[in-house]
């Protein structure tokens, strides 16, 4: 830093901490000559750098222990500045901070892959290259979002293409393939690849010994959309509606996700007692949240008499929900600049009385629950997931929470109203699936003393900013602790509408951890353990078992391995 | 040992906790968003509402003389935007969550506005009771000769007036 970089001076007199310092130092001296620009806003450093460099800048700071890899956007930048840009967003959990570093890549250029470094960062990569095209270097590329029957060289998230073009020149090969067959009047009835009954399209495939696991391999994205491209022509203030349909169980943090990373963007000050109202609302989607899946593990282990109970418990938080918001799901209330439903003074002794009454019922029953021996005995010691991995990984939410790393945005990247109350970060060490499940026990509870403290001091004024303007080219990042983890949005602001808009749920995080944790348990203990990370599937769906002895393939329920094991299912 | 058995005298407790629904009421809170009613008379067409709806339920178009705005339930998400916009609070909120129908036109509600025709090019622009509020709330003024015409021919009548003091010449 002591070197002159003319650009850094923009730095000085704004409050850093010794850690983003040290990193920045490393990047700076790793680079020299390279660095294009370096930028300080509230608690983000944006580090431009030229493409050649970026990976020398990743090998000098990949290995401090506190630094993670939290998502990466790629963009298309071309009309501006004549490149496609990749923002790789790195965290410093102790500070609260984030490094960017914004490589821009030109037409042609390869970009050194970084996924050896950043094991997390090899689903972005692959990503880009489908969606922009992004060719990256010293890796293998394969598709990872798109079908396998997408036309080459069409790359569907740049700005030269529309989104009706794609629609004519992209036809799912299934309709040729019935109009050759001579069909006419083809009726489309969109059922599986996978089963209809079960409840989201993810796939899994295991590679089973006798009745151990040895491998699995997952393959995603069947319902990969294009929101991002539809956002693009949406005006800021509908796509908080758009982000909330992303996830049908905890849909509000993806609408606060975005509506912080715009706010964050274009400065704009949200009052005091909108915060209070998205924390609170953010915390009754916790709750319920968690009791889905204390429920759905229950239904796994084969206990549904747990299963019911919990959603008895359940359905309380939901009509609490409704009352707070207007809906028991798809809260609808977050507009960029606050909320636009207030919490009325009067409805507070209902919340506390509701509260009241669930932190009497859930503790009885998760003592019932874990009492049941059957229960404990598939918990304990099964999908392990050292320390390690989950670190190496970038894992986020409950899953790293039960591998003893006490990551959390509320706590490291405070946003919304928390830094005004005090609570605990629930952190097992064993990494088993009962760590996993302690956890969310455990945040049940603590949810419930927020939403109590939130009450106590929530604020008067207004739930609105008083109005604002849009600047083009503004970067935002937006992050917040779902009940599964860390979502994180990033938005470039357009003239009316996000330019471009990153969204990372934390089931992109944890399912490549999945692989590792599925290594050696029985194959009865797989369902649990897909569904321990709480992905972003309730019930994940139905298996494909290959046996490596017999060469045997077969696809059954996932309930059935649950309960029967492979024999017999 | 057996404490997992606890669990009847729960169930005991706690009984029967779903409804009987449609035999018994639904559980609705007050705060529940169902489908949106538009008050025809407080209405004004001015299409705010269509502008901020994410789904594109809420539509105006313009057919002949008449300006139509339809809403059409099938699309809707119960976000209450158009409500949260309107500027005359023509639309309410219902609790109605029935919606389903054997008829597809029962999933449809119109309000149809009268137009005004631009004075100068005579084609329909926009409605008449908009033309109306914008009367009452500019107050008079000496815009009030531009109300009935249309933004194209407004944007020509402006540019040669200013023509016209620039070169000085009078008349258009």
């Amino acid at each position: 830093m002591s070197r002159g970089f003319s650009h850094v001076e923009d730095l000085k007199g704004v409050p850093r901490g010794p850690r983003s310092d040290a990193v920045l130092s490393r990047v700076l001296s790793a680079c020299g000559d390279s660095i294009l620009n370096v930028s300080r806003r509230g608690t983000t450093i944006r580090v431009a750098l030229k493409a050649e460099c970026f990976r020398k800048a990743v090998e000098s700071i990949y290995s401090e222990h506190d630094l993670y890899f939290r998502t990466m956007a790629a963009s298309d930048e071309r009309l501006k500045d004549g490149v496609y840009k990749l923002y790789y967003v790195l965290g410093i959990d102790g500070e609260g901070t984030n490094v960017v570093l914004e490589v821009p890549a030109p037409e042609g250029v390869e970009i050194s892959t970084v996924s050896d470094l950043f094991r997390a960062s090899d689903w972005y990569e692959l990503e880009a290259k489908d969606l922009f095209g992004i060719n990256f270097s010293g890796r293998s590329l394969r598709r990872l979002v798109l079908p396998e029957d997408w036309p080459e060289n069409l790359y569907p998230l740049r700005k030269d293409i529309s989104a009706d073009e794609i629609k004519s020149l992209y036809q799912p090969q299934m309709i040729s393939q019935i109009a050759e067959l001579g069909v006419e009047e083809v009726v489309r009835v969109p059922i599986g690849p996978y089963h209809p009954a079960l409840h989201e399209p993810e796939y899994f495939e295991l590679y089973v010994r006798g009745e151990k696991v040895v491998d699995a391999r997952y393959v995603g994205f069947m319902v990969h959309r294009g929101i991002e491209k539809l956002a693009e022509s949406m005006k800021y203030d509908q796509v908080p509606f758009l982000a909330e349909r992303i996830c049908g169980i905890c849909g509000f943090v993806h609408s606060t996700s975005y509506v912080q990373a715009v706010e964050e963007a274009l400065g704009i000050e949200v009052p005091e007692r909108a915060q209070f109202v998205r924390s609170i609302v953010l915390e009754v989607e916790r709750l319920h949240s968690h009791l889905l899946w204390i429920g759905v593990a229950l239904h796994l282990l084969g206990y549904d008499t747990g299963f019911m109970h919990a959603w008895r418990i359940r359905e309380k938080i939901m009509v609490l929900a409704e009352l707070l918001t207007g809906s028991r799901k798809t809260y609808g209330i977050n507009l960029v600049g606050g909320v636009k439903k207030d919490v009325n003074q009067d409805k507070v002794p209902k919340v506390r009385e509701v509260l009241e009454q669930l932190k009497k019922e859930f503790s009885e029953f998760v003592g019932i629950a874990i009492s049941v021996p059957q229960v404990m005995a598939r918990l304990r010691g099964t999908g392990l997931l050292p320390r390690g991995e989950a670190r190496a990984y970038a894992l986020v939410g409950p899953t790293v929470r039960g591998s003893g790393l006490a990551r959390d945005v509320r706590k490291d990247y405070t946003y919304a109203a928390y830094h005004y109350v005090s609570f605990k970060v629930p952190v097992y060490s064993e990494g088993d699936n009962l760590a996993r499940t302690l956890v969310r026990v455990d945040e049940v509870f603590e949810s419930i003393s927020i939403i109590e403290q939130l009450l106590d001091m929530l604020p008067g004024g207004s739930v609105m900013a008083e109005g604002w303007e849009t600047q083009p080219m503004k970067l935002g990042i937006g992050a917040v602790e779902a009940p599964r983890g860390e979502v994180i949005h990033v938005v470039v602001t357009g003239d009316y509408s996000p330019y471009r808009w990153r969204v990372r749920a934390p089931t992109y995080q944890n399912l490549q951890a999945v692989p590792t944790m599925l290594r050696g348990v029985d194959l009865a203990d797989a369902p649990l353990t897909i569904a321990s990370i709480d992905p972003c599937f309730s019930c994940t769906d139905r298996a494909l078992i290959i046996n490596l002895r017999s060469g045997s393939v077969k696809a059954v329920p996932i309930e059935v391995i649950s309960r029967r094991g492979v024999r017999s299912g | 040992m057996v404490k997992f058995l606890k669990i009847f005298s729960v169930s005991a407790r706690e009984g029967t906790v779903t409804r009987k629904y449609p035999f018994e009421s639904p559980l609705v809170t007050p705060e529940f968003r169902g489908r949106i009613d538009i008050d025809p008379v407080k209405c004004v067409g001015c299409g705010a509402c269509t502008r901020i709806c994410p789904t594109k339920t809420l539509t105006l178009s313009y057919e002949g003389d008449e300006a139509v705005l339809k809403y059409f339930i099938g699309r809707c998400i119960f976000c209450g935007m158009c409500a949260y916009v309107c500027p005359q609070n023509a639309i309410t909120i219902t609790k109605d969550f029935e919606l389903a129908s054997y008829n597809l036109s029962d999933l449809y509600d119109e309000v149809v506005h009268r137009t005004v025709r631009c004075s100068i090019c005579g084609k329909p622009f926009t409605t008449a009771k908009l033309v109306r509020e914008v009367e009452t709330r500019i107050n008079g003024g000496d815009v009030e000769e531009l109300l009935n015409i249309c933004p194209e021919c407004r944007r020509r009548l402006t540019v040669r007036r200013i023509g016209s003091r620039v070169v000085g010449t009078g008349g258009e």
